[in-house]
């Protein structure tokens, strides 16, 4: 028979308002997965969960199984992430790791890498010389990763050869001007070396890479063209809101 | 279970409403079948009139029945006080208060990413332009004390510290009647810094 009471460390990716004083909570925990689990009486002032069942707090978790969701019965914070309340300018890119995890995960599945990667890029966020854009590239490339997308950025997909200047979404990876793909956009071996940079080095690595303005653009291109042709993720609404 | 048609409706649509299930909206809909027919006429046209004749203040966003709100539109309010919220309903909760007697705005809703709400959705710019064109000195900001809400604060504190204005966020404080032991970790270190002589 399974337990009705269950424990969990986890990362409150979204909250929304469910019935009168009570909040649905999108959890990634660590051991069970993404899964969402109700907070009762989350709204009230007095509510002793509320505070940590808001966004981005990260915390151990205890759960009731209840008839439609988990009924979460206690919580106790091991990192709150204040700095995304503090700072507005740094509260959308918080949010947008937090969509993405949420977008590329389907369900129960373990996902005990995802969490790892995402309390490190939001702990990241918070420190003082991060270079965001390129934190949010090397996110959503080791992201990609993980989930068994990695784009293919040593030489032409097609042929093999080392002349590769454009990237095509659709074929994964570089393309020479032979081979050319309907959809290639321009990358120069500079970028497609930054890149792989980014997928191998760990993320707080990824603010030492230099690189020049038009080199960031294609990599923005790249990057974002490939998550949407292979991970299925539909529009990313909080990506509007980051200032790049 | 077999209900008559017309009662069956009733209850379906009385469960819509908030926290009413099933067995509470059967015990509303026989309350309205014994109620006199002039009675359930006066409920239902409350419900459509409220419904037709409340829009919003052209100003500031309140629930209002003309262009203009009965806040917006007292000349005994202080007009060089601003409170900024999220919702038309924070309004009245405040007014319960009894305690300020200034001039509100309403944002309907807080910064949110997720759900594409940024400072355009917001409206934002019409707040600083009121601001501007008025008398205000000071702005309270009102918004929830989530993470939403607190980044919404910080947000228009930015934009509004230019203008020469007040900028303050309504304090933060331990709910009254409670044990410290019971407070959260946040709700007491807001509650630390928020502290005041007495
Ligand atoms: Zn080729
Ligand atoms: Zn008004």
């Amino acid at each position: 028979m399974e337990q009705r009471m269950f424990k969990a460390d986890g990362i409150v990716l979204r909250t929304r308002i469910l019935g009168e004083a009570d909040r649905l909570v999108t959890l990634l925990t660590l051991e069970e997965g993404k899964f969402e689990a109700v907070a009762r009486g989350a709204r009230k002032i007095k509510s002793k969960l509320a505070a940590g069942v808001d966004l981005f707090n990260y915390g151990h978790f205890t759960f009731h199984r209840g008839k439609t969701w988990p009924i979460i019965t206690g919580q106790d914070t091991i990192k709150s992430f204040s700095c995304f309340r503090e700072d507005p300018d740094l509260y959308p890119y918080g949010i947008y790791m937090a969509e993405l995890s949420d977008r590329l995960i389907s369900g129960e599945q373990p996902c005990a890498e995802i969490c790892r990667l995402l309390l490190e890029g939001w702990k990241l966020l918070g420190e003082k010389n991060t270079d965001r854009f390129l934190l949010c590239r090397s996110f959503e490339l080791k992201l990609a990763h993980i989930s068994g997308y990695s784009p293919h950025l040593h030489s032409c997909t097609n042929c093999g050869s080392e002349k590769a200047l454009a990237f095509s979404p659709r074929q994964g990876g570089l393309m020479c001007s032979c081979c050319q793909a309907a959809d290639a956009i321009k990358m120069d071996p500079g970028t497609a070396a930054v890149a792989r940079r980014l997928i191998k080095a760990p993320l707080s690595q990824s603010s030492l890479v230099r690189l020049s303005d038009s080199q960031k653009k294609e990599l923005a291109c790249v990057t974002a063209a490939f998550l949407t042709y292979h991970l299925d993720l539909g529009e990313i609404k909080s990506r509007r809101l980051l200032a790049e | 279970m077999v209900y008559p048609g017309h009662l069956k409706k009733l209850v379906e649509a009385l469960t819509r409403f908030p926290g009413i299930g099933q067995k509470s909206a059967q015990r509303i809909a026989f309350y309205l079948l014994g109620c006199s027919r002039e009675d359930v006429v006066a409920i239902a046209r409350a419900m459509v009139d409220a419904k037709d004749k409340l829009g919003f203040c052209q100003t500031c966003g309140s629930l209002a029945e003309t262009d203009l709100c009965i806040y917006c539109s007292d000349s005994k309010r202080d007009n060089n006080l601003l409170c900024v919220v999220q919702e038309p309903r924070d309004v009245l909760v405040l007014e319960r208060t009894g305690q300020y007697s200034g001039l509100y705005h309403v944002l309907h809703g807080a910064l949110s990413p997720l759900d594409g709400i940024g400072p355009e959705e917001l409206k934002l710019d019409r707040l600083v332009s009121r601001i501007r064109e008025s008398e205000i000195r000071e702005v309270i900001i009102a918004t929830n004390p989530n993470v939403e809400g607190d980044a919404t604060a910080g947000y228009l504190a930015r934009l509004l510290n230019p203008l020469s204005v007040r900028v303050t966020r309504i304090a933060f404080g331990l709910p009254v009647g409670g044990d410290i032991e019971y407070a959260d970790d946040l709700t007491l270190s807001r509650a630390l810094d928020g502290r005041r002589v007495i």
